[in-house]
């Protein structure tokens, strides 16, 4: 597959919440979204599996469509971590370390603001390569001192993309 | 006596639950709203003998800290809210 070409993508809906410190599932104007709160770190969890045609020469990078609750400024600080399904526990999480990036709020609360979060392949990536299963956990670093933004942030979609 | 470190903390995160939830527009960072609660807070230490002087009798007598509490809120808010 090329790099740029979209990979997998995951909505709201299709969040797996871990038992506690998850994200809220929520609407606005009728769109689901899941509430990130501004105080303490949640987490919201997609699985999937990697497409065969994922061809492993970089990586993959992550596109989180965000948009704020209620601030029209700040940032938020969001992480990602993957967890490869062969070879693990299913009683048990088994994520890669988290990477980071700071993504800055719409003047106009409402609008969508995309942040970007590259992964090399490898660990970043928990060894995930074409064909295997694997968990997504995206969180709000609330407690991260870059993480600025007032209130909730409210994710609307999540794609994976090669690199 | 001023609201501990913690309770400023939960209060906190209460306001911006409900700014959330009310989908209110805001333009300042987590740390300025922090700043406000606090130095409300500070402020109403410093002054909560002069507004409990400011309730006329019976009622600085009659009702207790909670309901003179209540009192100002409503106030406050049918004023500024």
């Amino acid at each position: 597959m090329a790099s740029g070409d979209t990979l997998l993508s995951f909505g709201p809906l299709s969040n797996q919440p871990p038992a506690s410190g998850y994200a809220t599932l929520d609407t606005r104007n009728s769109i689901p979204v899941l509430d990130f709160d501004a105080a303490s770190i949640e987490s919201a969890v997609f699985s999937g599996s990697m497409p065969e045609n994922y061809s492993d020469a970089t990586g993959i990078t992550i596109e989180i469509d965000w948009t704020a609750s209620s601030a029209t400024s700040g940032n938020v600080i969001w992480g990602i971590g993957l967890e490869r399904g062969v070879g693990q526990d299913i009683d048990s999480d088994g994520f890669a370390s988290n990477v980071t990036a700071a993504g800055a709020a719409n003047g106009t609360s409402g609008i969508q603001t995309t942040t970007s979060i590259a992964l090399t392949k490898g660990a970043q990536m928990d060894s995930v390569v074409a064909g295997d299963r694997f968990r997504l956990r995206l969180q709000r670093i609330a407690n991260d001192g870059g993480d600025t933004m007032t209130g909730d942030a409210e994710l609307l979609a999540i794609r994976i993309i090669e690199t | 006596m001023a609201l501990t470190e913690q309770q400023r903390s939960n209060l906190h995160a209460e306001i911006m639950q409900t700014l959330s939830r009310e989908q209110e527009p805001v333009g300042i960072t987590k740390l300025e709203l922090r700043a406000a609660v606090d130095a409300l807070d500070d402020f109403l230490e410093t002054n909560a003998s002069a507004i409990n002087t400011a309730i006329p009798q019976p009622a600085r007598s009659s009702l207790t800290v909670s309901q003179k509490a209540r009192l100002l809120a409503y106030v406050t808010l049918r004023r500024f809210g």
